[in-house]
């Protein structure tokens, strides 16, 4: 029981970003149809920019970074973000939409590799230690709590509470907001959209800044947890895009929620909970991988058929 | 004995006759590779103190897998980017059959390249019928599974340090540094070749015509999921062999050498040397060589290893090469080198038509329902050979649904289609195609670059026997001479719809009118019995359209039976026999 409970809430705390990610995904893909392959480093930009603007490259312990110093490097990580989300689109995306897929997908690919070596470059150390944007360490004893039996920790819920409230945010503009409005009518058709006074470019441009925002906050939230690397970002994208394909790139609460349950399924899976496999925590990061395309090879058949 | 002489002097006229064609077809072009070839083989001699010998080799190695991964992305115009994973699949293959079996150092490599090659064929399976984005995002994730796979499983990696390879004799030599690099070379070089013979064959303007317009593609016929799987397995297995050697040369099977950062270095040497053409990746390889030299020489500048900086510069270059409209190396080379001496023209044999097929279609009570809206509802129409039988109606009506249903892109609910007495109805279009019934499209949809003759050549493909992508790889005499056959074909389709005379021209030079022309080409070229018209007439001018009129007289003459769906009436009282009239999927 015990057992279960800490999968549960390590699994939601990881899924929760992941989640947040897949959101970006889905965002990006129903917008443009196209697939951004450096949303993972754009993650790690933004996680890496609020590192250096709250403590430097130096090494730092929780007690060296200020709140204040903290909350200024997490607004500037974020504007990075936005601004590389926006200029990505527009320098790497936009040429080729409805040329090329060889030539969007080139782009985006070393649009994220080039991010990634800038981060390498800068950043040689191999991991760092991300400092807590709240000082969980003081809540309960050390910053966990027990919960039926199970040491959890307090900055699961923090994660797992901003994640929602980010998500339910996000599908708050997409309802709601002339903008978010504007998303969904270029998402169903961009020419008739176009056609009625959407500034297509720059809502899409909007879009990947927004896609961008929603992953960097909930990196700053989730970083903290482990020692980060230069390819944390990248593998945060990637099982961002594993949920998303396992949703088919669908709605924006499915999209989280699929990303919630591939954390859950990781966790389960790497602390041996599905009975006692040997060696089946090895493979907690290749199953859903598999799954996903195996999803992707099945897709079902619409009835207009792809080819004409 | 005398089977044997009568076999070797067969041989001999053989050989002969394709030193012969060999001489005819030899262009500067050829002189220019054969030229860069030995270049190649001498490097080492030249660069011996620049560059270490296994440095070279690897990158003949990595020139290798490039050249694979160009049949995917320049022939088949699929963005691939699981290369560097089909790579590290021939490499750890190889390392445990050397490890654990007594087996020679090249059956290993091959049996590394085996391997690749089933991954190849399942993911071109996985992603036999999908678009270009979830394609791309089918072999990353693949590139992934396998880079998180072989840093996840000992026992297949060998853990953190890898799996130490025996070194065995190559084809007899030590296998030094300098034998592996010109076994790399030797390689490419046959790659390169593999890939020109295919491109120009039918394999090649198959893959083509299906990366230009999958529906038009279709509609002729071609086999569109098969030559994917083809085209993943083939580049799938270049790659497994390149890496099945290559860690033979690294004596280490490294499992984090495999990550996706291979495949993408890959994915930008085809890029920026030339997706299209032979030798573009061999170049881009090169140009990835001096970008190692050049971050090396930043990384000193900045106290770093110069690793860190390559990706970034792979990616500038790569970007700049994009964002220039894509002129990669090679092509911008081959352009400039065009516009100095005009390529010769090509000479065409006599065009002759093959013996025609005759036979009629009957379909009955075909039903076709989108949920509650029928836009077929019991068609029932017989066409006898030497009849035009027009299909008209408002919009919407379904006629192009009846079009597709007989053609076979869409199954029925219910009803059948009868081909010449045989039914057809479970059978996809390439089939029926095969059998004689094909389709062209409402669009004028056409196949980019391709020539006008290359565009009924994918047709004359259909009725080929002989046009196999082995048969394509080594020439073989019979494949040779269907050749000529299946041009004098192409040709006589073309005659047909009186483009003989574009024939060398590219087909995005022509009018909308002449390719709706060149579509119908293209379909004769199949040797049709049964000709589906969707709206020949469309973009057509006065002039066009009483041309469009004889074509069809004369075709009907000849005794094909035609169904065209039109909206333009004058053409249809001017040829139809029968009209049918279509209102809400009813007769």
């Amino acid at each position: 029981m015990s057992l279960a409970v800490q999968v549960l809430f390590t699994g939601l705390s990881a899924g929760g970003v992941y989640g947040l990610v897949a959101i970006g995904h889905s965002l990006i893909y129903r917008l443009t149809g196209i697939v951004h392959f450096a949303l993972g480093e754009m993650i790690g930009l933004g996680a890496f920019v609020t590192l250096l603007v709250a403590a430097g490259t130096q090494p730092l312990t929780q007690e060296t970074v200020s709140g204040g110093r903290m909350a200024l490097g997490i607004v500037v990580g974020l504007i990075a973000c936005v601004a590389v989300g926006v200029a990505g689109y527009v320098a790497v995306v936009q040429p080729y939409i409805g040329r090329s897929a060889v030539g969007w997908v080139a782009a985006t690919l070393a649009l994220g590799f080039a991010i990634r070596a800038v981060l390498d470059a800068s950043f040689s150390r191999p991991a760092y230690v991300f400092p807590d944007p709240v000082a969980f360490r003081h809540v309960g004893h050390d910053g966990l709590v027990t919960i039926l039996g199970a040491e959890v920790h307090v900055r699961s819920f923090a994660v797992l509470g901003v994640a929602v409230v980010v998500a339910a945010a996000s599908a708050w503009v997409l309802q709601r907001t002339w903008f978010g409005r504007s998303l969904r009518a270029i998402a169903d058709d961009a020419d008739g959209a176009a056609i009625v006074g959407i500034a297509v470019e720059r809502t899409r441009a909007l879009a990947f800044g927004l896609a961008g925002a929603i992953a960097a906050i909930a990196v700053v939230v989730a970083a903290p947890g482990a020692p980060f690397e230069t390819g944390s970002g990248t593998l945060l994208g990637l099982k961002g895009l594993v949920a998303a394909v396992l949703v088919r790139f669908g709605g924006l609460w499915s999209a989280f929620a699929a990303g919630l349950g591939l954390g859950v399924v990781e966790a389960a899976l790497g602390t041996g909970l599905l009975g006692h496999l040997p060696g089946l925590a090895s493979y907690r990061e290749l199953i859903p991988l598999l799954a996903a395309i195996v999803v992707l090879a099945f897709r079902p058949l619409r009835a207009r058929e792809a080819v004409d | 004995m005398s089977t044997a002489a009568a076999g070797a002097v067969r041989t001999s006229t053989a050989l002969r006759d394709a030193a012969l064609t060999a001489r005819e077809r030899w262009t500067e072009l050829a002189s220019a590779g054969a030229v860069a070839a030995v270049a190649a083989a001498l490097a080492p001699l030249v660069l011996g103190g620049l560059v270490a010998t296994d440095t070279l080799a690897s990158g003949a190695y990595l020139a290798l897998a490039a050249t694979g991964l160009a049949l995917c992305i320049g022939l088949a115009g699929v963005p691939s980017l699981a290369q560097g994973a089909f790579m590290g699949t021939g490499a750890f293959a190889a390392a445990h059959l050397l490890r654990h079996t007594a087996l020679p150092a090249e059956l290993c490599a091959l049996l590394g390249a085996l391997a690749a090659t089933v991954l190849g064929a399942l993911a071109g399976l996985a992603v036999r019928s999908l678009d270009a984005v979830r394609v791309a995002v089918g072999t990353w994730l693949l590139s992934w599974l396998v880079a998180l796979a072989l840093g996840a499983l000992p026992w297949l990696s060998g853990g953190a340090q890898g799996l130490v390879v025996p070194t065995r004799r190559l084809f007899g030599f030590q296998p030094t540094p300098l034998v592996h690099y010109e076994l790399g070379v030797v390689l490419t070089g046959l790659c390169a070749l593999a890939l020109v013979a295919l491109r120009s064959g039918p394999f090649g303007l198959d893959l083509a015509a299906a990366a230009q317009h999958r529906g038009a593609a279709s509609a002729l016929g071609v086999p569109l999921e098969k030559l994917r799987v083809g085209a993943f397995a083939a580049s799938a297995f270049v790659g497994g062999l390149a890496g099945g050697f290559a860690v033979q040369l690294q004596l280490v099977a490294d499992p984090t050498a495999y990550a996706p950062l291979l495949s993408f270095e890959l994915l930008v040497a085809v890029l920026v040397g030339g997706a299209a053409s032979a030798l573009g990746p061999s170049v881009g390889v090169v140009v990835l060589g001096l970008i190692a030299l050049a971050a090396e020489a930043l990384g000193s500048l900045a106290g770093v290893s110069g690793s860190r900086f390559q990706p970034m510069l792979e990616a500038l270059l790569l970007l700049a090469v994009l964002t220039t409209g894509g002129t990669a190396f090679v092509p911008a080379a081959l352009r400039a080198f065009r516009s100095l001496r005009p390529a010769r023209r090509p000479r065409h044999p006599a065009p002759s038509a093959p013996a025609a097929r005759r036979g009629g279609l009957r379909a009955e009570l075909l039903t076709k329902r989108f949920g509650p809206v029928p836009a077929a509802d019991g068609v029932s129409l017989e066409l006898a050979p030497g009849t035009i039988t027009a299909l008209v109606g408002p919009n919407g009506s379904g006629k192009t649904t009846v079009l597709r249903l007989l053609a076979g892109a869409q199954a029925p609910d219910s009803g059948q289609v009868r081909l010449d007495g045989t039914d057809v109805t479970a059978e996809p279009p390439a089939e029926r195609v095969r059998r004689g019934l094909v389709r062209t499209l409402q669009t004028h949809a056409s196949f980019g670059d391709l020539t006008v003759l290359q565009h009924a050549l994918v047709g004359v493909n259909r009725t080929r026997r002989d046009g196999g992508a082995l048969r394509a790889l080594v020439s073989t005499p019979r494949f040779r001479a269907e050749n000529e056959v299946a041009e004098a074909h192409a040709l006589a389709a073309l005659d047909a719809v009186g483009l003989t005379a574009a024939a060398d021209r590219s087909a995005s030079q022509l009018t909308g009118a002449e390719r709706q022309r060149l579509m119908i080409a293209a379909a004769l070229a199949t040797n049709p019995s049964v000709l589906l018209l969707d709206e020949p007439s469309a973009g057509a001018a006065h002039g066009d359209l009483e041309r469009l009129a004889a074509i069809l007289t004369a075709l009907r003459r000849e005794g094909l039976a035609i169904v065209l769906v039109e909206h333009n009436l004058r053409l249809v009282n001017a040829v139809a026999d029968n009209v049918l009239h279509l209102e809400l999927g009813h007769l």
